[in-house]
């Protein structure tokens, strides 16, 4: 071991040595320099590097994350003045039914959507793992709806959902040639209790091939020799998919559960397109529709930006619960391997 | 003898098992094409053909003028160009930003290095729509609002991408570097010319990501632009669509031609698509 006097060379002249080494050369940018040259040469250059990255993220992502409690605390109109009004915006929110609705009709779509979107995943991949023909072409199919601008999607969902013309009424009404029965033609987009559900439907489309494909991949992944194990101790092809196929799969399932939950959460595309609104009676307005709105960006509601910033704040709460769950549960060890 | 029977129809079990899973997955795909294939059908039916009832599957004659007037009824050139231009300089932004930003913290040594990793790990946590507000007003206050720069700038960086390629840099061994450096090779000339060709399909991956999501940017357009000029695909089918009202087969058309682009370039990098969606579970 060196002493500090000898790592630090002669940064520091001698008179002043006795002050700073109770420092030991920590503080004194030139020792830490000649300490360890290539070190700093090569942090500078790392930084160069992460300079563009780091100028966008600092703009427009930590700072605009604290700016939203800020502005939360303003009352935020279209045109100053914008006085700080303390905590009247979270009020004004929590006092506003509209708000919790949109909360309610939020969960209500996440506690459908998302167990019945991944259950069909798992039944899509476990098909699609079977090793049957035409995989590419099956698997694509599954897929397309993912990557499909979801503003088209939503185009063609309202038009199959149409009261008259509607494809999906007519399908349901081919059923009614089945003896008892009766089913009459659904208003999906302009009855209240139907528009919610409607954007349910075209959401589990949307997702459903894509949670699939993650899925298979993990299935993929899984080595044969489980399966040889499984089968040397007499497991049918369910017994095997039960006890081997979906243990494993425990990562992959988690993931996009989670994905999927935090990203349902955050619903407002398929809403705001395919409703062209709100839906009937504001009956399908989401948490983010609510922060659009309060925006003035949309429905031609008023600017309220500070109602809207706490609402953000208060979806942020319930995103960062969400994700602090996760967390807890990934490191108690989510797979067996 | 009867250890073979059982055999036997042990064999025919499993076919009709077989016939059933084909069945399933006809049905499957069957759900998943029809809105597609209702799409492409109802976009060259006349408007009373739409409103047939019941519903052709297959109009006697297609009526492909329905694009050209489709087309013609609003800025459709301006919202394409606006796309492919927002779409295609924001990728290229972004999968630079992130080359470099994941090399750095792949292969070199910096100060701050883990605390800077984990600040941009908690960056995941925070959902995109609570930073709406307040990144509208610095666009306002920047005066980008409605224009380019609002739509490319703020979406020239992903902290995902730089995860994916940070991986995927760190099993590139250190000794092709070190090599590099013995023959005087500058870092930066060793990452664009050694590191990036290696990694190409983790980039390729990256940036096929970030176009779909440019492309199908619907959210974030609404919020930041108000002029018909700025729109891009998505916001311009949406408007278009409260316009027309009724004339689905001219809303189909357009909705046709939104998604044909994304369709193409999946056509023509499907492994590379499948594959990242796999990885991002994977990890």
């Amino acid at each position: 071991m060196r002493t500090w006097r000898e790592r630090i060379g002669r940064a520091v002249p001698r008179g002043l040595g006795k002050p700073l080494g109770i420092l030991r050369g920590k503080l004194n940018p030139v020792a830490v320099y000649r300490r360890n040259p290539s070190f700093w040469k090569e942090t500078g250059t790392a930084y160069l590097y992460l300079l563009p990255a780091l100028v966008i993220l600092t703009v427009f992502i930590f700072y605009p994350f604290f700016d939203a409690f800020r502005i939360s605390l303003f009352k935020w109109g279209l045109l100053p003045p914008r006085p700080y009004v303390g905590f009247a915006n979270y009020t004004y929110i929590f006092h506003d039914k509209y708000f919790w609705r949109s909360l309610w009709h939020t969960f209500y779509y996440v506690i459908i959507t998302v167990p019945v979107t991944l259950f069909l995943a798992i039944l899509v991949a476990s098909l699609l793992n079977k090793g049957l023909r035409f995989l590419s072409f099956s698997r694509t199919s599954f897929f397309l709806s993912y990557i499909s601008p979801i503003v088209a999607i939503a185009m063609v969902w309202r038009w199959m959902y149409n009261a008259n013309y509607g494809l999906l009424n007519y399908l349901l009404s081919l059923l009614n040639k089945i003896p008892f029965v009766h089913i009459q033609p659904i208003d999906w987009l302009n009855n209240p209790d139907y528009a919610l559900p409607a954007v349910i439907i075209l959401s589990v489309w949307h997702y459903v091939g894509y949670q699939a494909i993650i899925l298979l991949a993990g299935m993929q992944n899984i080595e044969q020799q489980y399966y040889d194990a499984a089968k040397v101790d007499g497991a049918t092809g369910f017994q095997a998919w039960r006890r081997v196929t979906i243990p494993l799969l425990t990562p992959q399932l988690f993931f996009v559960f989670i994905m999927s939950l935090i990203g349902s959460f955050k619903v407002f595309t398929e809403v705001n397109v395919m409703l062209m609104g709100p839906g009937p009676l504001r009956s399908a307005e989401t948490i983010v529709y609510y922060i659009l709105r309060s925006s003035g960006r949309i429905d031609g509601a008023t600017q309220h930006l500070g109602r809207a910033a706490a609402a953000s704040v208060v979806l942020f709460g319930i995103i960062f619960a969400l994700t602090i769950f996760q967390m807890t549960v990934t490191q108690r060890k989510v797979h067996y391997q | 003898m009867r250890s073979r029977r059982s055999e036997v129809s042990y064999t025919a079990r499993q076919r009709s098992y077989r016939l059933l899973l084909y069945v399933l997955m006809l049905v499957g795909c069957v759900i998943m094409l029809l809105p597609f294939f209702w799409m492409l059908t109802t976009s060259v039916k006349t408007e009373a053909g739409a409103m047939r009832m019941p519903p052709q599957w297959i109009p006697a004659k297609l009526h492909w003028e329905n694009y050209a007037v489709a087309w013609g009824m609003a800025p459709f050139g301006r919202y394409f160009f606006n796309s492919f231009f927002v779409s295609i300089t924001s990728t290229i932004g972004e999968v630079i930003t992130t080359i470099l930003a994941a090399y750095a913290f792949a292969k070199m040594r910096f100060f701050g290095k883990n605390v800077l990793f984990a600040i941009l790990l908690g960056t995941l946590m925070i959902p995109g729509e609570m930073l709406l507000v307040p990144n509208y007003v610095t666009l306002t206050r920047l005066g980008w609002l409605d224009h380019y720069e609002a739509l490319i700038i703020p979406w020239m960086v992903s902290v995902f991408g730089i995860f994916l390629l940070r991986q995927f840099f760190r099993s590139i061994p250190d000794e092709l570097w070190d090599a590099a450096r013995i023959d005087g090779c500058p870092r930066g000339r060793y990452l664009w010319r050694v590191v990036v060709p290696l990694s190409k399909p983790a980039v390729l991956t990256v940036a096929l990501f970030k176009f779909l999501g440019s492309w199908n940017a619907y959210q974030w357009v609404l919020m930041m632009t108000n002029t018909e000029s700025m729109r891009t695909v998505p916001v311009g089918l949406a408007t278009f669509s409260s316009d027309i009202g009724t004339a689905y087969h001219l809303l189909m058309a357009a909705s046709v031609m939104a998604i044909l682009p994304i369709l193409i370039l999946f056509f023509f990098t499907q492994k590379q698509f499948i594959q990242g969606i796999a990885r991002t579970g994977i990890k």
